[in-house]
This record gives C-alpha cells, sequence and structure tokens, in this order.
C-alpha cells in the first residue's frame, strides 16, 4: 500500500506531517509529490526519506494525483491513499481506511459524518453539504464530504484511476467520486477527526463560496455526460480478471 | 425558410459541437463555459430578435444590426486575447520542462 501526499509549497508543514506519518506508515512506502513548488518541500520531504515525485511545473492536485496513481501501478501497489501535505490529516485512521477497504474500492474520509468533530464556519458548511448531497445521488451512497482530500483507492480503483485522473482544478474530487461510480465501482464513506488547517485560514465569502459551488455542479454534470476514456474502462476489466 | 430559423439552426449546431468537445475531454472545462455562453447567447439573439433592437435603442443605434457587429467583433477581440495569454504561458511552462528535463539527463549521465 501507497501513501501519496501531493504538496505545493508546504515546507513549512511537510516535515511534522511526515514524521507523524511514519508512525501509521513505512516512509519507503510514502510518495510526495511535488507539485512545481518553489521553497525547500521536495528536499525536505526527501531528507525525511519519502520518495519524491516532482512536477517541474504547477498542474494541481488532480494531476499530481494522476502521477501518483501511475506511479503505484508501475511500482505495483494495490492501494493508494492520499494524505495531505498540510497536517490537516491524521495518520491514526490510516488503519480504519484499509479495514474499510474490505467492502469498497473506493473509501473517503469523511470529517462532517457522525463521528468527526470539525469545525467550520455556517456557510462553508452548507456549501460542502449542499456539494456531498447532489454528489451521493451520483454515488448512489451517502456522502457527507465528498470534496474531502482523505481517502484510499482499491486495486480496481487505483487501475482506473492510473489510466485516467480528472484534472480540473478543485473538481478533481468529486469528479473522481463520478467516474469511479460510473465504472460500477463501490464508494464509501468513513468518519474521521481532522486538524484545524495548519496553513492559513482558508477565506470564504458568499460570493466565492457560491462559484465554487456552480463550478462544483457544473463539474459533476459534465462528469455524468463525459464518456468514460476506452483506457480507463479496460484497465478496469483487467484488474477485475486479475482478481 | 426564414434567415432567422438558419440563424438558430447554426447556434444550435455550435452548442452541440461544444457538448460534444466536451464529452471526449478534447475541450477542457476552463474554456467551455465562455464557448457555452457565446452558443446560448447566439440561440437568445436569433430566436428573439426583438432583443437586440431593444437593446439598440437604449444605446441610440439606429441599426441593430451593427450593434451585432460591434458586439461580436468584441466577444472575438477578448477571446483572441485570452488565446494569446494562453499560448505565451503554455510556451513559458514548455521552456521550463524542456530545461528541466535537460538538466536531469545531464544528472543521470553523471551517475554512471
Amino acid at each position: 500500500m501507497l501513501v501519496a501526499v501531493p504538496a505545493l509549497n508546504e515546507a513549512a508543514a511537510l516535515g511534522r506531517v511526515l514524521e507523524s506519518l511514519a508512525t501509521a506508515q513505512p516512509l519507503r512506502d510514502v510518495v510526495v509529490i511535488d507539485d512545481g513548488s518553489s521553497d525547500e518541500t521536495a528536499r525536505i520531504a526527501r531528507e525525511a526519506g519519502a520518495r519524491v515525485i516532482s512536477h517541474a511545473i504547477n498542474l494541481g492536485v488532480g494531476a499530481a494525483m494522476g502521477t501518483a496513481f501511475k506511479f503505484a501501478a508501475r511500482a505495483g501497489y494495490d492501494a493508494v491513499i492520499q494524505f495531505d501535505g498540510d497536517g490537516q490529516h491524521r495518520p491514526e485512521f490510516i488503519p480504519d481506511l484499509i479495514a474499510a477497504l474490505d467492502s469498497a474500492d473506493l473509501v473517503i474520509g469523511s470529517r462532517y459524518s457522525s463521528g468527526g468533530s470539525y469545525k467550520s464556519s455556517a456557510a462553508r458548511r452548507s456549501v460542502q453539504r449542499f456539494i456531498a448531497r447532489v454528489t451521493s445521488l451520483y454515488a448512489r451512497t451517502r456522502l457527507t464530504d465528498a470534496t474531502s482530500g482523505f481517502r484510499i483507492s482499491g486495486p480496481r480503483a487505483v487501475a482506473v484511476f492510473a489510466e485516467h485522473y480528472p484534472v480540473e482544478w478543485l473538481g478533481d474530487t468529486v469528479e473522481s467520486i463520478v467516474l469511479a461510480t460510473r465504472q460500477g465501482l463501490k464508494v464509501a464513506e468513513l468518519p474521521v477527526a481532522m486538524n484545524e488547517r495548519a496553513g492559513g485560514v482558508p477565506s470564504q465569502s458568499i460570493l466565492r463560496a457560491t462559484l465554487y459551488t456552480g463550478r462544483i455542479l457544473f463539474i459533476l454534470g459534465l462528469a455524468s455526460i463525459r464518456r468514460v476514456p476506452p483506457a480507463a474502462r479496460r484497465a478496469r476489466r483487467d484488474a477485475e480478471e486479475a482478481a | 425558410m426564414t434567415p432567422q430559423l438558419l440563424a438558430i439552426a447554426m447556434a444550435v449546431v455550435l452548442l452541440f459541437a461544444v457538448i460534444l468537445l466536451l464529452r471526449s475531454y478534447v475541450l477542457p472545462e476552463k474554456y467551455a463555459v465562455i464557448w457555452i455562453g457565446a452558443a446560448l447567447a447566439a440561440i437568445v439573439l436569433s430566436a428573439w430578435p426583438g432583443l437586440l433592437a431593444a437593446i439598440s435603442h437604449f444605446f441610440g443605434i439606429a441599426q441593430p444590426i451593427n450593434l451585432l457587429f460591434v458586439g461580436a467583433f468584441f466577444v472575438v477581440l477578448l477571446l483572441l486575447m485570452q488565446v494569446t495569454l494562453e499560448l505565451a504561458r503554455t510556451r513559458d511552462e514548455l521552456r521550463r520542462v524542456v530545461q528541466k528535463v535537460a538538466l536531469e539527463q545531464e544528472e543521470s549521465r553523471d551517475d554512471r
């Protein structure tokens, strides 16, 4: 199993994040995808003992995870955990995620479902709840935190995502759920607790929240009419035959 | 057949082309919004000619068709500007990627 940490200019937090991650996962099975950082992100990750893949230019979280899935498929990993480099996610929930993989192909760690106790503004919460509700319709299961970046992908999902992972800015989280569902993969969620963001507080004005929601809805609509790339379909069939 | 029907048909063809391109991942979402907007505006304006006349009247333009030409020309200029900026950015990124690949090839040659 591989832990993938997409990181853009996370030099300040990454050292501590990798240190805590090491308690749950040997760092040689951790890959930091440095997405064109201009700071010391890559050097810090390498010195901590993690594998590092550096993008020459900034391509966004979706492309970083795409690289991680391609790396995982090549290196023969059968599951990939996405874990943010800013200290928001907690390594003690990794075993729970792995266990949840028994009955699903893609498990999303949710900070809003009953087990979690994440504090956030009312506006932000209602935006996330609305997005989660719409995504749930596509995924045919109840999701409460569709945009969460703390998630695990099983063997079939890794095969699909290595061929194709959504790259639209900020839309990769929800679009990947729709893609997985349309490929007949099972999506589930697991309550987790998360830390407050270590970096700056995300600003959320009403206008920005509306634009953000509109974009996500547009991406969801698009994802449902888009053809699944043939390569991704083939990868899933191959993974099923192998299983 | 009236010219209005022809205009509506052309606008609908544009919208369909945009949707088909989106569906097959050829047209990225970032540029799709502007094209869907242009196609919808074309459909509305051709299906409802009174709207163009009303806006022309508001601006004091005698011939509504002139407003259409000026407006469309302006939108095309803006689109062209966006494409130029994107091209400049892409060239810059390509240069950086080529430089990085070249540097890493040299490093891996040293390792051997």
